[in-house]
């Protein structure tokens, strides 16, 4: 039985999306609930809480991961960038872009996750052939169904973000 | 959630915007009189000002009780909506998920939204383009037939214009619809029938507020519910003390057999839950079927059958049916795009 213990509680200073933002939460507090609770943003979902899913993925330094299973207290100095910081409704990033073009949501709450995972994989290979998306998004579901146009989505990205 | 501003709490959004809140009234009719049967879901909903609004701008909001899960009805709606004022479809605005705002749909499931919610916009802007051409006719002083309506502007044969916003400020919208103005011919269509992007889009591939989750109120605090082990287990014993000495407790929660905890923050709720799920004890209940018996243990469970269509094909008139075929959507297709004809078809569900 874990009782309160002063200690524990603790301000805890990460780096978001270029800011430096402080967080009054213990140091196993999965990252998730600190973007949308304390911070705000809303991009990174709660799906499954367990991380088989993949609604809730950020980038630490560039690669992928599942906020809902990282403790704030493992980040350290690490850079987390969320889908707010890749673009806005403005000014969004290609890959925003491609899935607004192919429609690429039905419900629209796998997104997050499908388009930071597109991310990190377009990073480290900026033209991926159809079966290299799928398989870089095989981690990621979607249960209405959407994943064509996710893939053209991504695939649509890469060409765009080839051009310029 | 369409446009409406979810990321504002309801009291803050009250504020912002209180210009657009409408006092929509209760249906004239008094208890036991008989109102007349309207379409779709303006049945319960019976007044035009609930329905929608002509700013002075001449764009329109229409408010809908039908919420966007992802099946497009914030925008298909704006479409309906958009044809039937014929308004640009940017020029039309929809308010949805706001109870304080939006007429009462009930559910938004069993793909009938667009089947209610969707014959009610659709008939209430009919109406309302009625209303304002009628205005127009008396403003301009020509029949209401002979004036031309195009985005929002009717013009009369000599020329001259008025627009929506200033001839709606002429009309009441606190009014009973009647259902009698005819919506436009589907050969007349200009936006509906066709894809356009989906207006809740944008914001969920930007972090924008697009979900009930995305809703914090303010001093908003967290619950989590501790499931019971086995259906219908009853609660025994628990030690609650412990449970409450953990950081951010608000509340340990116990009405009979249910169990569930409150805390400021949620990482706090979660261990809570987790610390009571240790430390309840729970007697009887039934025990969860064997995961690997599934298929049998369904099959085998009591079912009832309900009816949710039923078709009775035309037959030749030499054979006539004893009863009058019901009127479904096949009988509008085209002779080839039919169905097969089958003497009965049943789909139970």
């Amino acid at each position: 039985m874990s009782v309160h213990d002063p200690r524990k509680a603790m301000t805890i200073s990460l780096k978001i999306n270029g800011a430096q933002r402080s967080v009054p939460a213990e140091s196993d507090t999965p990252l998730l609930y600190v973007l949308r609770n304390d911070l705000g943003l809303n991009g990174a979902k709660f799906g499954c809480g367990l991380a088989q899913c993949g609604a809730c993925t950020v980038l630490l330094d560039g690669k992928a991961v599942r906020s809902c299973v990282t403790e704030i207290g493992s980040i350290g100095e690490a850079e987390i960038t969320t889908i707010e910081g890749l673009g806005t409704i403005d000014k969004p990033h290609p890959l925003q872009q491609a899935f607004i073009d192919e429609q690429a949501a039905q419900c629209g709450y796998c997104i997050n996750g499908m388009i930071m995972s597109a991310k990190d994989l377009l990073d480290r290979n900026p033209h991926p052939t159809a079966a290299e998306v799928r398989e870089g998004l095989a981690q990621n579901l979607c249960r209405c169904g959407t994943h064509g146009r996710i893939i053209r989505a991504v695939l649509r990205a890469a060409q765009n973000m080839g051009k310029t | 959630m369409t446009e409406t501003a979810v990321n504002l709490t309801r009291r803050q959004f009250g504020q912002a915007a209180g210009a657009l809140v409408l006092a929509f009234t209760l249906t004239p009719h008094p208890a036991g009189a008989q109102a007349p049967k309207l379409p779709g879901s303006l049945n319960n909903n019976r007044m035009l000002d609930a329905w929608l609004r002509i700013n002075a701008d001449g764009s329109a909001i229409i408010f809908t009780g039908k919420v966007e899960l992802g099946q497009g009805i914030s925008t298909a709606l704006a479409q309906i909506a958009a044809e039937e004022l014929d308004l640009p479809l940017a020029r039309v605005k929809m308010v949805s998920g706001d109870t304080a705002q939006t007429p009462d749909e009930g559910h938004t499931s069993g793909s009938q939204s667009i089947e209610y919610g969707g014959t009610a916009v659709r008939l209430a802007c009919a109406e309302a383009r009625s209303l304002l051409v009628g205005q127009a006719a008396k403003r301009l002083g020509a029949p209401a037939g002979a004036l031309k309506v195009s985005e929002g502007v009717i013009t009369s044969p000599d020329g001259r214009k008025l627009g929506y916003g200033e001839l709606a400020a002429e009309l009441d919208f606190d009014r009973e619809v009647t259902a009698t103005a005819q919506p436009k011919p589907p050969a007349q269509h200009t936006i509906v029938g066709r894809s356009v992007p989906r207006r809740d889009i944008p914001a969920k591939v930007t972090g924008g507020a697009a979900y009930v989750q995305d809703i914090r109120l303010p001093r908003m605090v967290h619950g989590r519910v501790v499931r019971p082990p086995r259906y219908g287990a009853r609660l025994d014993n628990l030690d609650e003390a412990p449970v409450r000495a953990m950081p951010g407790i608000v509340a340990v929660v116990r009405d009979g057999s249910f169990l569930g905890v409150v805390a400021e923050r949620e990482e706090q709720a979660i261990k809570a839950r987790d610390a009571l799920t240790r430390s309840a004890k729970w007697s009887g209940g039934s025990e969860l079927p064997d995961p690997t018996r599934l298929h049998e243990q369904l099959m085998a469970l009591p079912t009832q059958a309900s009816v949710v269509s039923e078709k009775q094909a035309v037959v030749a008139p030499a054979q006539k049916p004893s009863r009058r075929p019901t009127p479904d959507l096949t009988s509008r297709m085209p002779r080839s795009a039919r169905p097969a004809p089958s003497p009965r078809s049943r789909t139970a569900g």
